[in-house]
C-alpha cells in the first residue's frame, strides 16, 4: 500500500521523497492549452495557475528526476469530458506525456479518452480517475475491459464497499483510495459545476445562499421549519469539515480532514494498492505535512501494529480529538 | 418527435414554453439520482400495465444497487429501454439482458451546467457547449456497445450546433446541477455525528419537502437564480428561452424525443401523486 503524493514542480520532489511519498501525480497546463482554453476550461480540473507543471520541458525534467529516485509519476488528464474541439489535442497530450516525457500512468475520467488512449498502446498505464464515479465491481469490469489498470474509487465508496470491490476485482485492477485532504459534498463525477474563482465551489457557495423550505404536506409548523433548518446547519458544518476545517491547520501545521488515517489498517487488509493525498494546488508545507502523516501511519500498518493502536495513534496525531469525535472529518467512518 | 412523460402527465399542462396539450407516447419510470428510489419489483410490474412503451431510469449505484436493478431488468419485456447512469449497469445489461435496449442517461452527459456563471456564458466558447457525446469516436464506441440513444440536459449555455446524428432525448423543464451519495434530507433522522454518511439508509425524507436556495450572494446580476434541492440532488428550472431553443432543435430534427418531468424527478414510483 503506497503513499501517492501531489506535486507541481521539481522543487517539491526531494521534499516529498524524503517525507515518504512512494508515487507522485501532477497536472500539466502547457501554453498551447491555456491559450486556446481560457476561463473555466481546465485541462485537468485545476486552474492552470499555481497547481500545474507549466511546460513540456519542466514535465520531462520532473519525470526524469522522479525516475532516478524510483518514484512512479502519473499525469492527470481527468476532466469529466472533452468535446470535439478539445479531444484530439488531449489525445496528443496523452501520447506526448507517455512517449516523450515517460510518465508511468495517465489518470483519466472521460471514457472516450480512456478508450482512445488504450487504442494507442502507450507505454503509460491507464488509471481511472475518481471523477469517473466508479462505484461498483461491474463498472470496474467495464473499465478494465477498456484498458484500465488502476481505478481510483470515489470518496463516497464506504469501507464495506471497498472491501467487497477489492475482493471481487483484485485480479483485474489495482485499487486506489483517498487518504487525506479535501472532500467533495457531491459525487464528484456527477457535479456539473465549475470551481472557477468567480464563484468558487458550488457546495461552499450554497452555504452563503438564502434557503427556504417547501413542505409537501398539509401542516408546516414553525417547529418543523426549525427541525429542517437545524439539519441544514448541520450540513453546512459538514461542508466546513470537507474543506479541511475551512482550509485551516492545527497549531503544529498539520492539515485537518477529510482523513482516512484510522482506516488504513482496514484498507491494507482489503488489498488497496495506493493511498492518495489530495492537493496539487496546496502549499509545499501542506503537502509535506500530509505525506508525513499518511506515511507515519502506513508504516505502522506495514509493521503489523495492532488495529486499535493504529486508530489511537491516528487520532492522537493532531491532538484535537474533538474534531475526530465530530464525525464529519472522516472519509470512512471506522468502527473502533 | 416523441413526447415522453416521467411523473404526473396532468401536471404537464401549463408548463411555460410547452404546448398546452401534449400527447405522450412513452412513459419513463424509476429514478436517475438515488439508489434508495429504485422502484420495487411490484411497483414496476404495475407500471408495465400501462399501454405506453416504457423506459426505466436507473441511478448510479453501489454493488447492492446493481443487484436490485438486475432484479428489475428480469421483469422488463424484451425491447424495453433502460437509461443507465453508471457503466456498471451497462455492463450488466450487455452481458445478462441483451433483449433490453440500453440508453445513455443524462448523468453521463458531462457538459458543464452551472447557472451561477450564466454571465460568463453570454458569448460562450464552443467547447463550453460541447461534451464527449459530440465526438465521433465516442458515438462509434456507444454504437459498438449497443447503446441506441443518448439523453441530455438542456444546457444553460445552449448546445453547439452539431448534436450527434443519433437518437437524442432532452429533459424539460428541469436540469440537474449536482448529485451526491450523501443526502441532506436523510440526515434528518440521524444523530448529528452520524449524519451525512454516503449511501446511508433513509426514510424517504426527500418526499416531504424540498429546499429552495436563492443565489443572493452572486457576484453577477443573477441574484434571483434558484437551486432546488430534493433529496440528494440539486436542480435548476430551465428558462422559457432555453425551452424554446430545445423545441427549435426538435423542430429541426436534432432532438427526436422530449422527456417532460412536470415535478422534480425524485418521486417514489407507485406513491400517490
Amino acid at each position: 500500500m503506497k503513499v501517492l503524493a501531489p506535486i507541481r514542480s521539481l522543487d517539491e520532489l526531494e521534499m516529498l521523497h524524503t517525507a515518504g511519498a512512494q508515487e507522485l501525480y501532477c497536472g500539466l497546463a502547457p501554453r498551447e492549452w491555456v491559450d486556446e482554453n481560457p476561463g473555466p476550461l481546465w485541462l485537468h480540473r485545476r486552474s492552470p495557475k499555481g497547481s500545474s507543471v507549466e511546460s513540456w520541458a519542466d514535465m520531462r525534467e520532473l519525470a526524469d528526476a522522479a525516475r532516478l529516485r524510483g518514484l512512479p509519476l502519473f499525469a492527470t488528464l481527468n476532466a469529466p469530458s472533452y468535446g470535439p474541439t478539445q479531444a484530439p489535442q488531449v489525445l496528443r497530450f496523452a501520447q506526448r506525456l507517455s512517449e516523450e516525457c515517460g510518465v508511468d500512468a495517465l489518470i483519466i475520467a472521460d471514457v472516450n479518452l480512456l478508450a482512445q488512449a488504450a487504442s494507442l498502446r502507450l507505454n503509460a498505464r491507464l488509471h481511472v480517475s475518481s471523477v469517473a464515479a466508479t462505484l461498483n465491481t461491474e463498472a470496474i469490469r467495464f473499465l478494465a475491459g477498456l484498458g484500465a489498470s488502476r481505478v481510483i474509487l470515489p470518496r463516497s465508496v464506504t469501507l464495506a464497499e471497498i472491501e467487497h470491490i477489492t475482493g471481487q476485482t483484485k485480479d483485474l485492477v489495482e485499487i486506489e483510495v483517498f487518504a487525506l485532504n479535501d472532500g467533495c459534498a457531491f459525487e464528484e463525477g456527477f457535479c456539473s459545476t465549475t470551481h472557477h474563482h468567480s464563484v468558487g465551489a458550488f457546495c461552499t457557495s450554497l452555504s452563503g445562499m438564502k434557503a427556504d423550505f417547501a413542505w409537501s404536506g398539509k401542516y408546516f409548523s414553525s417547529r418543523r421549519e426549525r427541525w429542517l433548518r437545524a439539519n441544514l446547519e448541520d450540513y453546512r458544518a459538514w461542508v466546513w469539515y470537507l474543506t479541511g476545517n475551512g482550509c485551516s491547520a492545527t497549531a503544529k501545521g498539520l492539515p485537518y480532514g477529510p482523513c482516512a488515517l484510522c482506516a488504513l489498517h482496514d484498507l491494507a487488509r482489503f488489498g488497496v494498492a495506493s493511498l492518495k493525498v489530495v492537493g496539487r494546488e496546496s502549499s509545499p508545507f501542506r503537502k509535506l505535512a500530509s505525506v508525513r502523516m499518511v506515511r507515519h501511519i502506513a508504516d505502522q500498518v506495514h509493521a503489523r501494529t495492532a488495529r486499535p493502536v493504529i486508530i489511537g495513534n491516528a487520532r492522537a496525531l493532531r491532538q484535537e480529538p474533538e474534531h475526530c469525535d465530530a464525525g464529519y472529518m472522516c472519509y470512512y467512518q471506522t468502527a473502533p | 418527435m416523441e413526447w415522453s412523460i416521467h411523473g404526473n402527465a396532468n401536471a404537464a399542462r401549463g408548463i411555460a414554453g410547452l404546448p398546452p396539450e401534449i400527447l405522450f407516447s412513452r412513459r419513463y419510470v424509476g429514478n436517475e439520482f438515488c439508489e434508495h428510489l429504485i422502484p420495487s419489483p411490484d411497483a414496476l410490474r404495475r407500471a408495465l400495465d400501462d399501454r405506453l412503451p416504457l423506459t426505466l431510469l436507473t441511478p448510479y449505484v453501489s454493488d447492492r444497487g446493481v443487484a436490485r436493478l438486475a432484479s428489475l431488468f428480469a421483469i422488463l419485456p424484451p425491447g424495453a429501454e433502460v437509461a443507465f447512469s453508471d457503466w456498471g449497469v451497462l455492463n450488466v445489461l450487455r452481458r445478462d439482458f441483451p433483449a433490453l435496449v440500453p440508453v445513455q442517461g443524462r448523468l453521463l452527459h458531462k457538459a458543464l451546467r452551472d447557472p451561477r456563471v450564466m454571465e460568463l456564458f453570454s458569448d460562450p466558447l464552443p467547447a463550453l457547449r460541447q461534451s464527449t457525446v459530440e465526438n465521433h469516436s465516442y458515438r462509434e464506441m456507444l454504437r459498438g456497445l449497443g447503446v441506441r440513444r443518448v439523453e441530455l440536459d438542456a444546457l444553460p449555455q445552449g448546445f453547439d450546433a452539431a448534436l450527434p446524428p443519433a437518437p437524442v432525448s432532452v429533459y424539460l423543464p428541469y436540469g440537474f446541477v449536482s448529485t451526491s451519495r450523501v443526502c441532506q434530507a436523510a440526515g434528518l433522522h440521524y444523530r448529528k455525528e452520524r449524519k451525512f454518511q454516503p449511501g446511508a439508509p433513509c426514510r424517504h425524507e426527500c418526499q416531504t419537502h424540498q429546499v429552495v436556495f436563492t443565489y443572493a450572494n452572486s457576484p453577477f446580476q443573477n441574484q434571483d437564480q434558484q437551486f432546488l434541492l430534493k433529496g440528494n440532488t440539486y436542480f435548476y428550472r430551465q428558462t422559457e428561452a432555453a425551452i424554446a431553443s430545445i423545441l427549435a432543435l426538435a423542430g429541426a430534427g436534432a432532438v427526436d424525443r422530449l422527456v417532460i418531468q412536470p415535478e422534480l424527478p425524485m418521486h417514489v414510483l407507485g406513491a400517490a401523486a
